[in-house]
């Protein structure tokens, strides 16, 4: 089987998108369970639908108007969050299914309703394109080079964010930049799990690595490397047995967490 | 001695709402200030103003001469401790780990604390009498052990002023007054300035040099011991209220005593 399996081209450009998107979801991920902001990642990556319909309605590439339209949305719910008039979660709530209405009307307009709907709602890894591979690629790049390069500050304001502005971080600036990489890697990852599936990178890698961390390095190492093994895996057993391979892959990261926090429990 | 922080009538008011109305003093470096006073009387938010986090809505504030924002971006000068719970007790980090956090801004932009802010970690660890548990997993530290970290953190960054907010929280009685007596020694030993936030204003007047009552108003600056009349503590807290005193006799040898 295995030679088979990486002998074939799609499948050679499914685990090279597939294991640069869980690296880059793998750092995100324990910021993101750190920092609490999971139902975030959550509403982005809904919100994102209504991204892809901007494309599909006016004939742009989707992954870019969904980019571009995640950005806004990221932004969006952080701004009314920190004016504090409506919580944050409220905003999330609103944000997330108004941009997918919004997404449902856009399709509903669009002549070519024969676009591959559900390979965005639970992913397609396997008709990955040219131009989303060198999409995943560049994303790869400047997100994972602005987590490194930031990655002091970052630790100290996800510690405590007063602290850090007090230390000299600017912490506003360094929010809105990992917003901005957050709602990216969620709109690439989108071509990888799907809309719906995407909350699962975001979230197991980084609870599962925060069980075994002994600090924010390792923890980082350790997600990284859930995302990878889940997506090596989880693609595998998708070509053995035909089964959806966002499905498998999210399912194998959940056996992973699961057989961690039992290993953890017996120590 | 030169001025550590002078503040000049300011006032903030946030959603029409008054904070703080016409608040002045002025600490000189090298002294022990406590604020006291009760929650919403706006200790949290002077302390912000006066590191430079919020600016006053009237009035100006001079930390060793120059605008507390100006501070942000400079070597820094403040050491700040934030309320005890707001920092996750299951943070994945050792006890070291955490200090070291505190040399990050020496360390400078894309460089980790090298071989000379490990020295200096475990220094101030050690002040702390902390150095036993440097590799221990944050979270599986005593409330004192983690406060007592979080204070090495603030003294690796080498400030010159120390500002604590509400450190006595998590921390039993009896390692109340040894944390105070551990903080009087370092503003000996490393000339410090601390300015300490606490709503315990029986303890605190112990062991400050000075004191400020606060709510809304600046009710009371100045000698700790005459802080604690009728007229002040009636401003702060209402009239039924009981006055701990807390003396130099040893609480510890009293419970014990037959």
């Amino acid at each position: 089987m295995m030679p088979e399996v990486f002998g074939s081209p799609f499948m050679q450009k499914a685990f090279l998108a597939g294991i640069l998107v869980s690296i880059l979801t793998g750092l995100i991920s324990v910021f993101i369970v750190l920092r609490k902001m999971s139902f975030i990642g959550a509403g982005i990556s809904h919100a994102a639908f209504g991204g892809i319909a901007i494309g599909f309605f006016t004939g742009m590439n989707p992954l870019v108007t969904a980019i571009l339209y995640s950005i806004l949305v990221a932004i969006g719910i952080e701004s009314t969050g920190r004016k504090g008039k409506i919580s944050e979660d409220a905003s999330i709530g609103i944000f997330y299914s108004v941009s997918m209405a919004l997404g449902i009307a856009l399709l509903s307009l669009s002549k070519s309703y024969n676009v591959d709907l559900f390979g965005y709602l639970f992913g397609n890894i396997l008709a990955i394109s040219r131009t989303d591979i060198l999409l995943t690629v560049i994303t790869f790049v400047v997100v994972s080079g602005f987590i490194l390069m930031f990655l002091k500050e970052l630790f100290l304001s996800t510690y405590n964010e007063e602290l850090a502005k007090v230390d000299g971080v600017p912490v506003v600036l360094l929010n809105t930049f990992f917003l901005i990489a957050l709602a990216v890697s969620i709109v690439i990852s989108i071509r990888i799990v799907g809309i719906i599936l995407v909350s699962a990178l975001l979230v197991i890698p980084g609870a599962t690595a925060r069980l075994f961390a002994k600090g924010l390095i390792s923890m980082l190492v350790l997600s990284c490397l859930t995302g990878v093994a889940s997506v090596i895996f989880g693609l595998l057993i998708s070509y053995q047995y035909d089964i959806a391979p966002g499905a498998c892959i999210v399912l194998v990261s959940a056996l992973i967490f699961f057989f961690s926090v039992a290993a953890k429990k017996k120590r | 001695m030169s001025i550590a922080i002078d503040i000049r009538n300011v006032s903030v008011t946030l959603k029409g709402k008054e904070i703080l109305k016409n608040i002045n003093f002025s600490l000189e470096e090298g002294k022990f200030l406590g604020i006291v006073g009760p929650n919403g009387g706006g200790k949290t938010t002077l302390m912000k103003i006066i590191l430079g986090l919020i600016p006053p809505t009237s009035g100006s504030v001079a930390v060793f001469g120059s605008p507390p924002e100006a501070l942000l971006h400079g070597n820094g000068i403040f050491g700040y401790l934030p309320q005890h719970q707001n920092i996750d007790p299951n943070f994945p980090s050792t006890a070291l780990g955490i200090v070291l956090m505190g040399r990050f801004r020496k360390a400078g932009f894309l460089r980790w604390p090298g071989k000379r802010d490990r020295e200096i970690a475990l220094e101030c660890m050690s002040m702390m009498g902390i150095e036993g548990v440097r590799d221990m997993q944050y979270s599986q530290l005593s409330g004192g052990q983690q406060q007592r970290v979080s204070i090495a953190r603030t003294l690796a960054g080498e400030p010159k002023i120390l500002i604590l907010d509400e450190p006595s929280t998590g921390i039993d009685v009896v390692g109340q007054e040894d944390f105070y007596h551990l903080l009087k020694g370092l503003q000996r030993k490393m000339h410090l300035t601390i300015l300490m936030v606490s709503h315990d204003i029986g303890t605190v007047t112990t062991y400050v040099d000075e004191i400020s009552c606060l709510n809304i108003n600046l009710y009371y600056h100045g000698n700790p011991l005459g802080a604690l009349t009728d007229k002040v503590t009636t401003s702060l807290y209402g009239k039924n209220f009981d006055l701990l005193m807390h003396t130099d006799v040893c609480d510890k040898c009293e419970r014990l005593r037959p």
